[in-house]
């Protein structure tokens, strides 16, 4: 009976709602944070290999120009996204805990990758960047939003790891 | 179990050398591994518990020792095939030997096909290495995902990454390179090479007797990469009418490399 109502309740609006998130943004003074979510049909496994080999974000990745380095703990990547082709960040990873949480960033902003494993086998994903500090106001309106490129780059994960999901055994 | 092994091993050998000769790119490398493979496996008989067949069980002591071996060595670049042309192209004996085993050998014959199967070995020497194995282990030697996963001591979900993976990249090289599939190719070495080896021979005729290269209309990339696959799986490149020829060139591309690397850094 509780499996029951468990999968009745999965099967609602406000449950998908809860997981499914397109990029939101919220402004602040100091600070700037946007979060997408988005359920994957995929093993956690699969998304953080995606998620981890730089080598291969560019073929699947329509936000990402190139990744140089290793995703791995403590390494600094160098990545160029669409978001402003002309511009390398350098980025160190500073959290990585296989299949469940990685965050990388720099001086000015963190960005932070969340995977949770569903009972129905799903993963959810979720990608939060917070940029800011007490010099924030003078360059935030320099900064374009990010919205957009975070509903593609979760679409695009969301495509390539149910991709896999599906190969034939 | 004793008594049969050497049978059962037997049976497997002829795979087991194509599959780490398509991993190694050399044939003294790959009767070093499957006699140690075959030692190895002899040796820890009694560990195995038949939770896997004795197949995946032996391919996957070989898969580890090739693994070790090719560890510390640098995988190929994917335009290697140009780089080995103009190699054997300034080597003044490489086509005198090349005609000499396509003129005296029973397996220096030359056909497409077979040249097919030793162009995908070079460049899929491109792969990282993980992404090599688990594509061979799928669409060359058969294996289902879960028996890889036992090979590769990797999960499911890895081994369906490193073969989605794998297969995206050969398609986007392929793509690219080959003249036989794409009209825009670059790479035209397998009917070069026919025009050598088989002056007399109608190239279009040879190509038409190809699944691969009557495909290649169609465009559909993934069909095409499933054909060369067929290629690979109807060769062994130990055992062939062509395979001393193909040999001869395997190791030649091989030596090139291993210097081309070196100079590399």
């Amino acid at each position: 009976m509780k499996k029951l109502l468990m999968l009745f309740l999965m099967a609602t609006p406000a449950f998908i709602s809860a997981q499914e998130s397109p990029a939101a943004t919220v402004r602040k003074t100091f600070s700037r944070t946007t979060s997408v979510s988005t359920v994957i049909k995929a093993d956690p496994a699969v998304i953080w290999a995606l998620l981890t080999h730089a080598a291969d974000y560019k073929r699947w990745n329509s936000t990402i120009i190139s990744i140089e380095g290793d995703i791995a703990p403590g390494e600094t990547i160098r990545l160029k996204s669409t978001l402003d082709p002309k511009r390398t960040f350098k980025l160190k990873v500073k959290t990585f805990e296989p299949e469940n949480r990685m965050v990388w960033g720099d001086g000015k902003g963190k960005r932070t990758y969340t995977l949770t494993r569903n009972e129905n086998g799903t993963t959810t994903f979720s990608m939060t960047e917070k940029i800011g500090g007490l010099m924030f106001p003078l360059y935030a309106k320099y900064i374009p939003p990010f919205d957009a490129t975070f509903n593609r780059f979760a679409a695009d994960l969301k495509q390539e790891a149910e991709k896999i999901g599906r190969n034939d055994e | 179990m004793q008594e049969n092994f050497t049978e059962e091993f037997e049976s497997i050998r002829p795979s087991l050398r194509s599959y780490i000769l398509r991993m190694t790119a050399s044939a003294a490398d790959t009767d070093d591994i499957v006699q140690e493979t075959w030692y190895k496996a002899r040796r820890n008989l009694d560990s195995f518990q038949g939770q896997s067949s004795l197949k995946t069980w032996i391919f996957a002591i070989a898969s580890n020792l090739a693994k070790d071996h090719l560890r510390q060595k640098k995988r190929w670049p994917e335009n290697v095939t140009d780089i080995c042309k103009e190699a054997a192209l300034a080597n003044p004996t490489f086509f005198g030997e090349a005609m000499q085993i396509r003129m005296t050998s029973p397996q220096g014959n030359f056909e497409i096909k077979e040249h097919i199967a030793f162009c995908f070995t070079c460049i899929s020497k491109s792969l990282p290495l993980e992404q090599h194995i688990v594509l061979l282990l799928k669409e060359v030697y058969e294996f289902k995902v879960k028996e890889i996963s036992t090979i590769m001591e990797q999960s499911e979900a890895m081994v369906k990454y490193y073969l989605h993976t794998a297969r995206q990249k050969m398609i986007e090289v392929f793509d690219r390179r080959c003249a036989l599939i794409n009209k825009e190719g670059i790479c035209h070495q397998c009917t070069e090479l026919n025009g050598i080896f088989n002056p007399k021979q109608n190239v279009q005729e040879e190509l038409a007797k190809i699944d691969l290269s009557r495909a290649a209309e169609s465009g559909d990339k993934e069909r095409l990469l499933d054909l060369r696959m067929d290629v690979l799986r109807g060769i062994d490149p130990f055992e062939s009418g062509a395979a001393e020829l193909q040999l001869h060139h395997i190791e030649h591309n091989r030596k090139v490399m291993e210097g081309y690397l070196e100079k590399e850094g």
